[in-house]
């Protein structure tokens, strides 16, 4: 794993996108909102970034885009994960989850440890 | 938010329009969140000025997807029309494959047509156009009218004309100056003794030229002065031949006929001005006869200049004529020609100096092989023209796939590009092969200063020849792709209704044009041909065959007496004589056809008065040993040859011949007449021989010719001729024998036969009038291709039709004459087109014949006959094939 921390963080709206769209076929209003909903609606992610985010997605080939008609049947353009998107989405997960782990972990210790 | 002008819309019938695109994603999602913020319960202003709030600000997010999405489109469309034309080049390539008897014959004839062409132009390129090896070469010039100042046992010549010295007060108008003498000389003390063109120049030379000595230095104005320092400089071929190279030559000396110079430099390599000079040594001023002296022969001085900067060269014309007119005006009247100068005369392009006339037959040669390839363009498209008939179904196929006219356009193009580029490849190497021959081509004064080489620029010009070859026989073929009806095609599999009949007639139209310009070059090498015949016919005045010349100079240092060189002629002659199958030999002071033209003195009959300045008849002055007439083959006609041994104290004879004896006694018998040369005693004319061309067989002035006894000015330069009943090779090995066995240490040179010194004068011409030949030869043979190619096609496309006539009742001659008529039509009207060009353009081949009209009715007349006659031939192999058509299984067909 040759990625750094700092990069992971930048990419962490990369990183929501893939997540949202592991499950499903999503336009760039759905993706919003599956992550506003997936966090409870805590995390309200910059949603002028979300487009530009998409299209660096689909310049490296972890995501595709095509239009199609949306559920209330107008012109959408739909992204999905392709497989090298999957397994990008893998392995910063699981940087990023071993890095949150560490993190609270120093956060919740006790401050007596030497 | 703005609305989206709706013709955007349609845009995207012709791709995506991505602005559109990005419009519509950024609209839907506020309008969803819109939607989203209504349910809410908000106003429906404030439910969307909330949603455009969130996306942040909107018109940078808009700009940077509009950069972005352009920029991956463009990025796309390259991508993509690189790999439609990749797969264009692979199908093209794979489809010629397919046909290799079809493709190799297609290559072959551009190859011929670019190959010809392209060793034309390195000739060209080499001649005329590119820079030649000097310093901004541009700004050389050649002054006309300018001596070199001589002093001759210490007394200087009375001027009549502006000298070198007289340039200094012209220093505004040129920058530097320089003069030069070509001439050659023995050279001895490295290795064995060889002859080597020596040039005497004055020490500014090397910079007039911008030359820098790749080893030493130049010379210094000291080595320049009169007694100055005897130095010399090598070139790089020589100091590579004669000194192997070897640094350490600086310092050496070098024996020039017996008198030591000094080496101080070697000029850089492919350096060889002018005339393949291999040696220069310093030219002083004013010239002294002593440096002359070792040569002892015609050496023309020249003088080059540099124009100083912002000088035209019709400024330093007119300066220059200003300096001639005021010592015209200065001496005295009735003294020299009063002939009006023109200023452009005096100061000409260095470049025009040394091309002289070869500029119009390189153009002429250039111009035919531009018509050669002219004729395989329309070969090629005309046979790309019956593959694509037959590949109309295929054509038809892809375009109801869905191929556009464009592409289906681009594809045939594709093909013939990489038809007309393997063609174009193996035409370089056809050049570069060729280089070598064509050195013939050049002017003699460019031999050894700017060789034609197959260089980058040669390779430019052959691609972009390459190119417009392929793209001007593709683009037929590929326009009766366009009109192809489809439909048509498929339904029927074969060439139906307008465009088939379309295509034949361009196909005519085509074959039709190539035999006119083959005509156009049949006509114009007709003419050279003629030309050189007339010229080959012209009586020399000798005898060339059985002829063999050799060259010497003999070294003052050993041969510095009259006697001693009257020995060794004696001596040289004796031998010879003494060699079996020798009938006739003589020695000469110049050899007669040489290319080059001799000294003449002002002459006059004894007891007539002196003519005037306008009636002075001139003379060459030649010096000959009795035999010599013999020996050459001149025709004595009265009197007798000169006495073998003249005393140098008796009265002197002379031989003239016809030309001179007709001016000076006209009607009258020379024999017995006394003959004035300038500032001697009258001789007596003992005997008149025939006219001898004295310069070469194209020389249209005839200069009369007087013969003085050898014996009497025994040169130090001569030729020596031998008539034998032997062996060329064996006769010239005698010949050579015969001065080794008197002097094993002389060098000798141009040792030839007497035809190859006649031959080597007109080898220019040879050159020019083979390669027309050549070229028309190729040119009636593609165009006979051509016709061949539409009467098969022509012949396959009606066999259903001659099988019917058959039928009912036509024999194998009817069918014959069908269609041979239709050979015969293509022939006659491309003969008559040809005709009308060739006579239009003879004008440009009038400064290059001989003794023919450049529309001579020789060559108009047999040229079309042969055409015509080839073409007949051409077509009479398919219809032979035609006669040969069963009715039965014709009709059955299809």
């Amino acid at each position: 794993m040759s990625r750094s921390n700092a990069d992971l963080l930048q990419g962490t709206l990369g990183l929501l996108i893939l997540k949202a769209l592991a499950g499903q076929e999503l336009h760039g209003y759905g993706i919003a909102r599956w992550i506003e909903r997936a966090t409870g609606d805590v995390l309200a992610i910059q949603e002028g970034s979300l487009y530009p985010a998409l299209r660096r997605l689909e310049d490296r080939g972890l995501i595709t885009s095509r239009w199609a008609l949306s559920e209330n049947n107008r012109r959408a353009r739909y992204y999905a994960l392709t497989p090298a998107g999957r397994e990008h989405l893998r392995e910063d997960a699981a940087v990023w989850l071993r890095y949150a782990d560490a993190v609270t972990r120093v956060l919740r210790a006790d401050p007596a440890i030497v | 938010m703005a609305e989206t002008p709706r013709w955007r819309r349609y845009l995207r019938f012709w791709g995506a329009d991505p602005d559109a695109d990005i419009e519509d994603e950024l609209r839907f999602h506020i309008e969803m969140r819109e939607q989203e913020y209504l349910a809410a319960g908000f106003s429906p202003e404030e439910a969307r000025r909330r949603a455009v709030e969130r996306l942040g600000d909107l018109d940078e997010v808009r700009a940077w997807l509009r950069r972005h999405d352009w920029k991956k489109q463009k990025r796309a469309a390259r991508v993509r029309s690189a790999g439609d034309l990749l797969q264009d080049v692979r199908y093209g390539v794979r489809k010629l494959w397919q046909e290799p008897g079809f493709s190799a014959a297609v290559i072959a004839v551009l190859a011929l047509g670019i190959g010809a062409t392209a060793a034309m132009f390195s000739v060209v390129d080499a001649v005329l156009l590119r820079p030649l090896p000097f310093e901004q070469d541009e700004r050389l010039v050649m002054l006309e009218r300018v001596d070199v100042p001589l002093r001759f046992e210490g007394e200087s010549f009375p001027k009549s004309a502006p000298d070198v010295t007289d340039l200094d007060s012209l220093r505004g108008v040129f920058s530097s100056h320089a003069a030069y003498a070509p001439g050659s000389l023995n050279l001895t003390g490295a290795g064995s003794p060889v002859r080597v063109n020596v040039t005497l120049v004055t020490p500014s030379f090397f910079t007039t030229l911008g030359v820098r000595p790749a080893l030493g230095r130049p010379f210094t104005p000291e080595e320049g002065e009169p007694g100055g320092p005897r130095v010399a400089m090598l070139s790089h071929g020589l100091w590579l031949r004669q000194f192997g190279a070897d640094p350490g030559v600086l310092e050496r000396t070098v024996e020039l006929n017996g008198v030591r110079y000094r080496v101080v430099g070697v000029m850089p390599h492919g350096f060889a001005f002018p005339a393949e000079t291999e040696l220069w040594t310093p030219l002083p001023v004013p010239f002294t006869f002593d440096y002359w002296e070792p040569f002892r022969m015609y050496m023309p001085s020249h003088v080059i200049a540099r124009l100083a900067p912002g000088v035209t060269r019709e400024q330093a014309g007119d300066r220059l004529l200003a300096l001639v007119n005021a010592y015209r005006e200065a001496r005295p009247a009735g003294s020299g020609s009063d002939e009006r100068i023109a200023a452009a005369d005096l100061v000409r392009p260095l470049r025009d100096f040394l091309v002289s006339q070869r500029r119009t037959a390189l153009l002429v040669l250039m111009g035919a092989t531009a018509l050669m390839l002219l004729i395989a363009c329309a070969n090629v498209a005309n046979l790309l023209l019956s593959r694509s008939a037959t590949r109309r179904r295929e054509i038809a196929v892809r375009a109801a796939l869905g191929a556009t006219p464009g592409r289906i356009m681009r594809q045939l193009l594709v093909e013939s590009l990489v038809l007309s580029l393997a063609g174009a490849a193996l035409g370089i190497a056809i050049a570069y092969a060729a280089t070598g021959a064509l050195d013939a081509l050049l002017p003699a004064g460019l031999v050894g200063v700017a060789p034609p080489r197959v260089d980058a620029r040669v390779l430019a010009f052959t691609l972009i020849v390459g190119v417009l070859a392929g793209v001007a026989s593709g683009v037929w073929p590929g326009l009766g792709a366009f009109r192809a009806d489809a439909n048509e095609a498929i339904k029927t599999g074969g060439p139906v209704g307008g465009t088939a009949r379309g295509a034949a007639r361009l196909r005519r139209v085509l074959v039709s044009g190539e035999l006119a310009l083959a005509l156009v070059l049949l006509v114009g090498a007709g003419v050279m041909l003629r030309s050189f015949l007339a010229l080959l016919a012209t009586d020399p005045g000798v005898r060339p065959e059985r002829v063999a010349t050799l060259e010497l100079t003999l070294a003052r240092a050993t041969y510095g007496n009259l006697a001693a060189r009257r020995q060794f002629y004696e001596a040289v002659l004796e031998r010879l004589y003494a060699t079996p199958g020798i009938e006739a030999a003589g020695v000469v002071n110049e050899l007669p056809l040489k290319g080059r033209r001799g000294v003449a003195l002002s002459v006059h009959a004894a007891g007539k008065p002196a003519p005037s300045r306008d009636e002075m008849v001139f003379a060459h002055y030649v010096t000959v040993t009795p035999d010599y007439f013999r020996a050459l083959g001149i025709p004595l006609l009265r009197g007798r040859t000169l006495a073998p041994a003249v005393d140098s104290a008796g009265p002197g004879e002379v031989v003239i011949d016809e030309a001179l004896a007709e001016r000076l006694w006209p009607g009258e018998d020379p024999v017995g007449q006394r003959l004035v040369l300038p500032n001697e005693d009258p001789r007596t004319v003992v005997g008149v021989v025939g006219n001898v061309l004295s310069k070469a067989l194209d020389d249209a002035e005839v200069v009369p010719q007087m013969y003085l006894s050898l014996e009497e000015r025994a040169p130090s330069y001569a030729a020596i001729v031998a008539r034998g009943n032997l062996p060329e090779g064996a006769l010239m090995r005698r010949l050579r024998d015969a001065v080794r066995a008197v002097d094993s240490s002389q060098a000798v040179y141009n040792v030839r036969t007497m035809e190859q010194v006649i031959a080597h004068a007109i080898a220019p011409r040879r050159a020019t009038t083979t390669l027309i030949t050549v070229f028309g030869a190729v040119a009636l043979l593609l165009a006979s291709i051509g016709v061949y190619a539409v009467v098969a096609f022509s012949v396959a496309q009606r066999t259903r039709e001659i099988g019917i006539r058959m039928a009912m009742g036509a024999r194998g001659n009817d069918v014959l004459r069908l269609v041979l008529r239709e050979g015969a039509a293509l022939a006659v009207a491309g003969a008559a087109a040809g005709l009308l060009g060739a006579w239009m353009l003879a004008r440009v081949l009038a400064g290059m014949v001989y003794g023919v009209s450049p529309r001579d009715p020789v060559a108009f007349v047999l040229a079309p006959a042969v055409l015509i006659a080839i073409a007949l031939l051409a077509s009479l192999l398919p219809a032979r094939r035609a006669t040969r058509v069963d009715p039965v299984e014709a009709i059955r067909v299809e």
